[in-house]
């Protein structure tokens, strides 16, 4: 098969619709980006840019569709490696005791955590494809979630807590679809729970509730169910003890961590503006470049994180509810196609894409509201900037390279 | 190995589907929530974010004389102000205008901090900056970033007069008068606000109230512009003030007093209108309206002459021998033989081993109650305080308003002194003062102290047979549609009664004062009308003494009394019965 008859089949073969979706989300916040600078003599040129970074976007999406299978599948663990190194370049070049997110070459900036998050993807789906692993036991799991580690440090270091849990959502995802027993799956995940509950009396007491019904249920050896009660209470406990031996300020080093762009008030100020900015949006909004929030500025970061406050002010309750439709239709379909892959390295990276929009998708229109912490996750396709743009765009034109063997399902 | 098959359960997909709508759910519940549910409450905020309201100043009122003249208006003067964010790194922007205004740049740091409403709002720190320099200022702009500067209205003192002490000035409000204020009224910092006289009397008339504009702003605070669909609130220009004063009899009490140091009160005792208030030396209104230099203030602060003290209503001085007619009253009234009564007067009194004497050292010789009023004499007064109790005289004198506050609508008025038992005891301890301290009283040295507009009311209560009013500069408050919002009238208060026959006795010997052969204020006579008065000679222990003369017209056309003092003016009415004379003689030539 020659390279020209390769493409028309794979044109023949190309799933417009994942395409079209993502053409009108990206389309969606230019829009927005639009509207922001439209109202300003701002010579930002955050539109320009972003249009740029769309093209771009787009031909790197056609790419990852063309590359074929094998391709991807032998240069994963190269790409892993590079990744890896990249991720060193920022904490090597780190000024005055402070990290960068960025690699700058010229006048681009590069954020190589975010390319990170398509090669550790690829990892994990190559390492599960290969290995055959049916997660018979928890031995199996040390490889990936060492894999996971590496990065998850380095990308911490920088710090950057928000993509770190990116990486982690992505690993007990995979882990999940690649076949772990349940009790497993609750038995690997209780520990964060019961750090998590501790912070609260009842809900920890409730929470050992719950372990102590799961693992009597279960047939375990009698000494491993008491070690996995007993590491439990003792992971609550060490987590209360620590932090109340923390200095106030060092809480608050934590607590920022979470909010890791600006100070916990400057947080306050964002959200509240970004309340005030919807809800005076309203069902339909006040219409393209009438939003005052938007336009008079009290909008922080309209066009990165909070790009979303602009197209509910702007557009109202009907043009959130678009946007919404329009990334459930794009995950659910990687869930399905995830399902559908007749292999297994294709369904593993399915539904790491669809982890990592998930992802992004809930904890970003969950911050600018009030109910997720502000940690500095944008909006796939519709926040302004290059890498996560080029990012998603390969996660989508991958997705759509995956999607295209199917096994068949009776 | 490419080739692996996917083993996944469907059981697992469904649970992320699951999971998938869950988190949509609560997605859209959240925007539900807030873009529904509590939409108007969020947009009335976002419209309050971006919405300014700025005020816009009222006029002050206006005050007239009685006849409608302008005695005080309004006239647009430049402020400079800084913006304090845009100024902050340009140090150059505060020291150009501090070589413009011939300040200091940390005076101006001072004013912008003093004055400060906010990082973006404009702090005052030039008033009435002349207009060379706003032309200056305008051509620089390019160079002074953050430094504006806008009009408003300050005091422009129309009228020749030099009414200062009555009228008194406007300042910048100070931070315990905002927080004073803040409760009832709308003032901000860097408003005008009455200090003294007048202007702070009636403060809340003539002050009005703002108006407000609405621009639009961003969230820096930087005017983006008018709003359209919000109408302004016009400001409510302040009342204006129609003052009693006559500004005919005001110029001819100025032009009589000339440099004279010392307080003239003219009023009508039928009504209560002060026509004529002189406290002398005035200082310029135009100087301390405003902002004033702290070397300037020093200068008035440290004046020997005390420009700022309001002599007509603060002054306290000794009354002499005006109040003897408290006692002859008194006399008059309780001793059946009062107008017999004799006593030889040779020049002194003698009592124990002192000697008290009278004004004229030879003696008057035998005197009357008639002969002692109109020839002042001290020792007759010396024998008959000895009839009279210190409360009894303590109680008429306090029925003719002395020792107490006339409420004329100024602040800051003295009380003044009338001692009585009470107030020796303490003073000296209990019976340690002696009768010689009585006589002191009686002939008004001593512990006796008056205010300049308190013997003035005493003098129109005696023209009036006794019969109250109260003092006020204020005849009207109108508003600028010309509602009467306020009208002085004097209303019928207390009298003093005494009979008409003790009355008549009163105004005779007062009528001699001025008209009689041997009376002490001959230089007030006037030959068209009658004249009523009565000298006396506040004891300066610094100087020579000061003059009083206090009197009344009881002519239907001039129900005028008044009382005028001239410090170092003499003894015995010394020049204040000439003064008061010229000043008469000028009422009648008055052009219809």
């Amino acid at each position: 098969m020659n390279i020209s008859s390769y493409i028309i089949v794979k044109l023949k073969e190309l799933e417009w619709s994942t395409l079209i979706l993502v053409l009108i989300l990206s389309a969606s916040g230019l829009l927005a980006i639009y509207s922001i600078e439209a109202q300003h003599d701002s010579s930002a040129g955050y539109f320009l840019r972003q249009s740029i970074w769309t093209i771009i976007g787009i031909v790197l999406f056609l790419t990852a569709y063309f590359i074929p299978r094998k391709v991807i599948h032998n240069l994963t663990y190269p790409a892993y490696g590079i990744g890896i190194v990249l991720l060193f370049i920022p904490i090597l070049m780190k000024s005055g005791g402070s990290v960068s997110r960025w690699i700058v070459i010229g006048s681009i900036g590069i954020q190589p955590s975010e390319f990170m998050k398509i090669f550790l993807l690829l990892a994990l789906a190559k390492y599960f494809a290969d290995h055959k692993k049916r997660l018979a036991t928890l031995k199996e799991l040390m490889t990936p979630v060492a894999m996971t580690l590496g990065p998850t440090i380095l990308v911490l270091a920088q710090p950057d807590l928000g993509t770190a849990l990116v990486y982690f959502g992505i690993l007990i995802v995979i882990i999940f679809w690649a076949g772990i027993k349940p009790l497993h799956f609750f038995l690997l995940l209780a520990p964060i729970a019961s750090m998590l509950a501790a912070f609260q009396t009842i809900s920890f007491f409730l929470w050992m509730g719950v372990i102590i019904v799961v693992l009597y249920f279960n047939h375990l050896p009698f000494w491993t169910k008491i070690m996995n009660f007993f590491i439990n209470v003792g992971l609550g406990g060490i987590t209360n003890l620590l932090w109340a031996l923390l200095k106030p300020y060092q809480q608050q080093r934590i607590l920022s961590m979470i909010d890791s762009d600006s100070d916990p008030l400057g947080a306050g100020y964002q959200v509240s503006q970004s309340l005030t900015a919807f809800g005076s949006g309203g069902p339909f909004g006040k219409g393209l470049g009438e939003g005052t929030q938007t336009h008079l500025k009290f909008l922080p970061e309209q066009h990165t994180d909070f790009i979303m406050s602009v197209i509910g002010e702007e557009f109202g309750f009907v043009g959130v509810m678009v946007v919404l439709t329009l990334f459930y239709l794009l995950i659910a379909r990687l869930i399905t196609q995830a399902y559908n892959s007749k292999f297994r390295f294709d369904s593993v990276i399915l539904i790491g894409i669809a982890t990592i929009y998930i992802f992004h998708v809930f904890v970003n229109l969950g911050m600018i509201v009030g109910i997720m912490p502000v940690t500095g996750i944008p909006l796939p396709f519709i926040s302004y900037g290059g890498s996560f743009m080029i990012t998603s765009m390969i996660l989508a034109g991958l997705s759509v390279n995956m999607s295209s063997v199917r096994r068949a399902v009776g | 190995m490419l080739q692996g098959r996917n083993i996944v359960e469907g059981w697992r997909s469904l649970l992320v589907h699951g999971l998938l709508v869950l988190l949509f759910l609560i997605l859209i519940g959240r925007y539900y929530y807030l873009m529904i549910v509590f939409h108007e409450k969020y947009a009335e905020k976002a419209t309050a974010n971006h919405i300014r309201a700025v005020p816009v100043l009222a006029s002050r009122g206006v005050i007239y004389d009685r006849a409608g003249n302008l005695i005080v208006d309004n006239a647009p003067s430049y402020t400079i102000s800084v913006i304090p964010i845009e100024v902050k790194d340009k140090p150059q922007s505060l020291e150009q205008l501090s070589s413009i205004m011939e300040i200091s740049v940390e005076e101006i740091n001072r004013r912008i901090v003093k004055n400060r409403r906010g990082n973006f709002a404009p702090a005052k720190v030039f008033s009435r900056v002349p207009f060379e320099k706003i032309s200056y200022l305008q051509e620089h702009r390019l160079e002074l970033i953050g430094v504006t500067y806008s009009i408003e209205p300050i005091r422009n003192y129309v009228s020749d007069l030099d009414l200062s002490h009555a009228l008194g000035y406007t300042r910048e409000i100070n931070r315990d008068d905002l927080n004073r204020f803040k409760k009832e009224s709308d003032y901000q910092p860097g408003d005008q606000v009455g200090w003294k006289g007048l202007e702070k009397y009636y403060e809340s008339d003539l002050h009005g109230q703002r108006g407000f504009r609405y621009i639009e702003v961003n969230a820096l605070g930087q005017e983006i512009g008018e709003l359209e669909d919000r109408a302004p609130i016009n400001p409510i220009p302040g009342h204006d003030l129609i003052l009693s004063i006559d500004s005919y009899i005001q110029r001819a009490v100025e032009k009589a007093l000339a440099d004279s140091s010392g307080s003239v009160v003219i009023l009508n005792h039928k009504t209560g209108e002060i026509l004529a208030y002189a406290s002398r030396p005035g200082y310029d209104l135009e100087m301390l309206s405003g902002r004033i230099s702290s070397k300037d203030w020093n200068a008035l602060l440290q004046d020997p002459r005390k420009p700022l003290y309001d002599r007509g209503i603060q002054g306290l001085y000794p009354a002499g021998s005006t109040l003897k007619p408290l006692a002859a009253l008194y006399s008059l009234e309780n001793h059946s033989n009062a107008k017999d009564r004799t006593y030889m007067c040779r020049g002194s009194y003698r009592l124990g081993n002192r000697s008290f004497g009278c004004w004229k050292k030879t003696g008057h010789g035998k005197m009357n109650l008639h002969d002692a009023l109109q020839q002042s004499c001290n020792v007759y007064f010396f024998n008959l305080i000895q009839d009279i109790g210190l409360e009894d005289w303590a109680h008429i004198a306090r029925e003719f308003g002395f020792g107490k506050r006339t409420n004329i609508d100024i602040p800051g008025e003295n009380k003044g002194l009338v001692p009585d038992t009470k107030y020796m005891n303490r003073k000296y301890g209990q019976n340690q003062w002696t009768r010689g301290n009585l006589l002191n009283i009686v002939v008004g040295q001593g512990d006796v102290l008056v205010t300049p507009l308190q013997l003035a009311q005493f003098a129109g209560m005696l023209a009036q047979r006794g019969t109250q009013f109260q003092p006020h500069f204020v005849n009207q408050v109108v508003s600028k549609n010309s509602d009467i919002i306020m009208e002085n009238i004097s209303p019928s208060k207390d009298r003093v009664t005494a009979s008409k026959d003790s009355w008549d006795f009163i105004h005779q010997a007062m009528w001699d004062v001025v008209n009689g052969k041997k009376g002490t204020a001959k230089a007030a006579r006037q030959k068209e009308w009658d004249i009523y008065g009565k000298t006396g000679t506040a004891q300066n222990p610094h100087g020579e003494d000061h003059a009083w003369f206090i009197g009344f017209s009881l002519d239907e056309r001039y129900p005028y009394s008044w009382a005028v003092l001239l410090e170092n003016g003499g003894g015995g009415g010394g020049k204040a019965a000439p003064l008061i004379g010229k000043v008469l003689r000028s009422i009648a030539k008055r052009p219809s």
